[in-house]
């Protein structure tokens, strides 16, 4: 299997927060929010991180693949753009929709697990792929809400999805907690589903609880327990890659290096890669 | 490709079902069978609260005018105006802010608040 590079411990690259990143010790990787990216006008940051030798992954959060539209290839189009222009190894986007009925819901929101939202789905990424210079990453989202008749688990669903499509899994942590929490997702069951020879790497991100709601807020602490379900994880393979989102309401850079940190003693706690490219 | 079959269908029926949950959560309008009316509810003010974040940054001046008043004035607004799809946030704070002057809550000829000369 042609895997996925190991990539490390990393963070989400954010103008806000660019020269935090750029001296935190023990970034070997960041991630950029395609949409917010022009080809041609890159941030100087995100050309020093480049100089100097650190992957720099294109996270996109518009192609709203799991809407019932075919995929918009212009967005296609500029998310292989950013790829190219940071010599990526591979992009990524999530198993939502964001756009539906003419309007945008400003968010990633949950698509239903049934076999017509598969179909849709496995034709949008077959599209994507096709227009993408270098491999798709898919990620799990939080969800507030439960689609009624869902033929599938979610493990199940996204299973489906890679076998259909050959795709790359991005499982973000924090959403598996989310979901647990919010709809009564089982995340061991998840990662007893998903295929983890096709994980890309994981998503790590803080949030707080509201009454009994937990909001995926990226900015707040990470919370122990999500620390736990990427345990949970890194029980049954090493991950790829490890990266923080953050978001908002910056901390300083010594709490941030320490969230780094801490992901990167339960990564290291699994002892050495278990299998590698 | 081996995989032939047409997803039109599909296409159509997803299309129905979450043209109907996005009407629900962002124009107010009516529940879609099947779902939870509490978690619609707490969907929609996550959606609502994110959105007047987002307005909130991108005009801080306008935010700052409207004070206490910006937060019901922005959700009657975006109740109202749900967001297209293609449009842009600095599209929605600009149209938020225009639909307050027209509303009378907004002074018409904003003065600047603060010069970039000076500290805050």
């Amino acid at each position: 299997m042609a895997g996925i590079a190991d990539l490390g411990v990393g963070i989400g690259w954010r103008s806000e927060i660019d020269l935090t990143v750029e001296r935190l010790p023990g970034v070997d990787f960041v991630e950029v929010v395609a949409e917010n990216l022009h080809i041609g006008h890159l941030p100087e940051s995100v050309t020093l991180l480049l100089e100097r030798g650190i992957p720099v992954l294109p996270h996109a959060v518009s192609l709203s693949l799991g809407g019932a539209d075919p995929v918009d290839l212009n967005r296609v189009e500029h998310l292989g753009k950013v790829a190219e222009a940071v010599g990526a190894p591979m992009v990524s986007d999530h198993v939502c929709f964001v756009r539906a009925g003419g309007l945008d819901s400003g968010h990633l929101m949950p698509v239903p697990r049934t076999k017509d939202a598969l179909d849709v789905l496995v034709a949008n990424v077959k599209l994507a792929q096709e227009n993408l210079p270098v491999p798709l990453a898919l990620e799990n989202v939080a969800a507030l809400l439960e689609w009624p008749d869902g033929e599938l688990s979610e493990g199940q669903f996204l299973a489906e999805l890679v076998e259909r499509t050959g795709c790359w899994l991005l499982v973000d942590v924090a959403n598996l907690y989310a979901n647990a929490r919010n709809i009564g997702t089982d995340p061991e069951r998840f990662l007893d589903e998903i295929p983890l020879e096709r994980l890309a790497y994981v998503h790590v991100a803080g949030g707080e609880h509201h009454g009994d709601v937990y909001h995926d807020t990226h900015a707040h602490a990470v919370l122990p327990e999500v620390l736990g379900v990427l345990d949970e994880l890194c029980s049954r393979v090493r991950p790829p890659g490890v990266l923080l989102e953050r978001d908002d309401n910056y901390p300083s850079d010594t709490e941030i290096a320490s969230e780094l940190a801490a992901i990167r003693a339960v990564v290291d706690k699994h002892g050495p890669a278990q299998w590698l490219n | 490709m081996a995989e032939l079959n047409d997803p039109s269908a599909a296409r159509e029926r997803l299309a129905a079902a979450q043209a109907e949950l996005l009407n629900a959560l962002l124009a107010n309008g009516p529940a879609p069978a099947g779902f939870d009316e509490q978690r619609l509810n707490v969907e929609r003010r996550a959606l609502l609260s994110k959105r007047r974040g987002i307005v909130r940054m991108l005009g801080p001046a306008v935010a700052d005018e409207l004070g206490d008043r910006f937060r019901p004035l922005f959700d009657a607004y975006a109740v109202e105006h749900p967001r297209r799809a293609g449009s842009r946030a600095r599209e929605d704070a600009a149209a938020f802010a225009e639909w307050c002057r027209a509303a009378g809550e907004l002074s018409a000829n904003r003065k600047a608040r603060w010069k970039f000369w000076q500290s805050n």
